[in-house]
């Protein structure tokens, strides 16, 4: 715990003290000077002033956000599908899922830039959203059909014989009882998105489409480091994120089908 | 309320035969069981019925109405399930009223159902409980509670017993037949176990390998069973079936019940076993009585002695165990004594009462 959480609090702290500090030697663990400079310059009124932090943080939202969206209502969709009902290759196409995601995002990079750049797709906030949509699907997909496998069929069969059409019997039966789930997937997709670096860094250029992680870039020049703004740009990446999995984190109630069924 | 009518019913997984050629007709307001062991297909059967399975052959009504092609939620059915199935993220009226809700019913008449039902079950303190809060027994009613607000056509059972224990079982068993004399509804129920099947049923069906063996009202297949399988199956403890030689001496046909010992073959059967050379023959447990508690009926019957192997004391009763033709036999001895291993006891059996079997078919002569 300490180990993980001793870099998160460097960086906290290295947000809120002017650079000149940090570099001091010998290292000064705690700041004389508290400042909240480098926010100020992010996100001044009149405009930024080091870093288009603001568009930045718009861009990774979006993008985050919707990639989420997308990936979970795909997922909730397959996965059901895979635990529900039998097709042909269905335990191939279970696997070829599976490997895609084995496959490291960095190295189809270049295929992707040519491809993207091809399709007018580079620099694009909808760009990105393809991009992480395709690599949280199968994700998502794998971690639904699990949950959606401990619900026992006869859920949605009583649910029928109840009155509901197989989309009813999903929509207020199954889906409620794979709720922590599908909030675990929408958790790890959404933080893969927006903590995705290598991919981001290829396909965005601009304030247009580039999120927070490539947004840090823009506090290395060629001669120096603005250690402070990337921390405080980090800070402005980490609180969000830390928000929404605490928002999130209450509904991941595990064993909420106890009791409908003979345990 | 409605009548189920089933024609030609089939059921096929691949070239596996699940239910073959079912043909049955079940009344309104009866209470009918379907038992049998494992994979005989009574619960395929009842999966076709409620639409949870596609068929493979046949038609089924329900009233009038031909429903092969309609949705589980068109054909005005209920089903309990043998894990209960109750939905764990809603209280026990939600539960309840979920079906009303879907079909849209008004609040007020849902509450007025809800309310219904839970006075007919004894769950009013328990209203506002969710699943995980219940008792099996409690869990058991919720389900059927939930299948009564709908007053369906017909209600089908999965086992709904089997998971409860030996004494919630026996009250939830009559509890059942109440509601089903309360509710006068078609009610189809699956079970393996024939003292459900005996006692709850107005007809009883038992099947085997996808097949039919008999239908009858529970005291018909008692009595009159019509092949081994039958014969065993109802019953408990189930009827000793032993397989002898049929012996012709000076023009008298015997049955060679054990070494050394030849049974008179049953006067109103003799012409039937004349042919045959092996026969297997049925004693229910009961009518193999120890001398000393028999009636003056069956002391005219014919009689035997053997030493007990074993003595298992029921309090009521002590079944006695020893062995004709190699063969574990059980008999009931009735205003029960101590009884030491090895001891002899005489045996009094009127031989109407016995059961014969055909040696190859196995049909009853």
């Amino acid at each position: 715990m300490f180990i993980t959480c001793l870099p998160g609090i460097w960086i906290f702290i290295s947000a809120f003290r002017p650079n000149a500090e940090i570099l001091s030697k010998p290292a000064n663990w705690f700041p004389d000077n508290w400042t909240i400079y480098e926010f100020t310059q992010m996100f001044s009124i009149e405009g930024y002033v080091s870093v288009p932090a603001f568009d930045y943080l718009k861009n990774s939202i979006i993008i985050s956000l919707t990639s989420t969206i997308i990936a979970i209502t795909i997922g909730m969709m397959g996965g059901y599908a895979f635990a529900r009902f039998n097709f042909k290759g269905k335990n191939k196409i279970f696997l070829g899922l599976m490997l895609a995601r084995a496959v490291p995002g960095i190295s189809l990079s270049l295929p992707l830039f040519i491809l993207w750049a091809k399709l007018g797709l580079i620099n694009t906030s909808f760009g990105v959203i393809i991009v992480y949509v395709a690599m949280n699907v199968p994700f998502t997909i794998w971690l639904t059909d699990g949950f959606f496998r401990q619900i026992p069929k006869e859920m949605s069969e009583v649910a029928r014989t109840d009155g509901c059409t197989r989309l009813q019997a999903f929509w207020n039966v199954e889906l409620p009882l794979a709720g922590p789930g599908i909030a675990a997937a929408g958790i790890f997709a959404f933080l893969l998105s927006w903590n995705e670096y290598a991919l981001a860094s290829v396909l965005t250029r601009t304030i247009a489409s580039k999120t927070l992680p490539i947004g840090m870039m823009d506090y290395l020049s060629e001669f120096t480091i603005n250690w402070a703004g990337m921390c405080a740009i980090a800070v402005v990446m980490i609180v969000p994120a830390v928000i929404l999995t605490f928002i999130v984190q209450k509904h991941l109630v595990s064993g909420l089908t106890f009791g409908g069924v003979k345990g | 309320m409605a009548e189920v009518n089933l024609k030609n019913l089939t059921k096929k997984y691949g070239d596996v035969v699940a239910v073959q050629d079912m043909n049955l007709k079940i009344p309104h307001n009866e209470f009918l069981v379907l038992v049998g062991p494992s994979g005989c297909g009574k619960s395929t059967t009842l999966r076709m019925i409620a639409g949870l399975e596609e068929i493979s052959g046949g038609e089924i009504y329900i009233g009038d109405e031909l429903v092969n092609n309609k949705d589980p939620k068109d054909r005005n059915i209920s089903m309990v399930f043998q894990n209960y199935a109750l939905y764990p993220h809603m209280t026990v009226e939600q539960n309840l009223g979920f079906s009303l809700k879907i079909a849209k019913v008004n609040p007020s008449e849902i509450e007025e159902k809800v309310t219904e039902a839970v006075a007919i079950l004894g769950l009013e303190d328990l209203r506002k409980r969710k699943p995980s809060q219940l008792s099996g027994g409690q869990r058991q009613r919720v389900a059927m509670g939930r299948a009564i607000v709908r007053r369906p056509d017909a209600f089908l059972f999965d086992e709904p017993l089997s998971n409860l224990d030996a004494k919630l079982r026996t009250q939830m068993r009559t509890e059942i037949k109440k509601l089903h004399q309360k509710l006068k509804t078609t009610v189809i129920y699956v079970t393996h176990d024939q003292v459900e099947a005996m006692t709850l049923a107005d007809r009883i069906i038992i099947m085997r390998e996808g097949f039919i063996e008999q239908i009858g009202s529970p005291i018909e297949v008692f009595n009159n069973p019509v092949n081994v399988f039958v014969a065993t199956f109802i019953g408990s403890p189930p009827m000793n079936v032993i397989e002898c030689e049929v012996v012709n001496e000076n023009n008298n046909l015997f049955i060679k019940i054990d070494k050394d010992m030849l049974m008179p073959c049953p006067p109103s059967k003799k012409d039937k076993l004349k042919k045959s050379p092996k026969v297997y023959v049925g004693i229910r447990a009961e009518d193999i009585v120890p001398s000393e508690n028999s009636t003056d009926a069956e002391k005219k019957g014919w009689n035997f002695e053997k030493s007990i192997d074993l003595a298992e004391p029921l309090g009521t009763e002590t079944q006695l165990f020893f062995k004709l033709n190699d063969k574990d036999v059980i008999s009931r001895m009735y205003n029960p004594r101590v009884i030491e291993v090895g001891e002899k006891i005489k045996f009094e059996v009127d031989l109407e009462k016995i059961h014969l079997f055909d040696h190859e078919t196995e049909k009853a002569i």
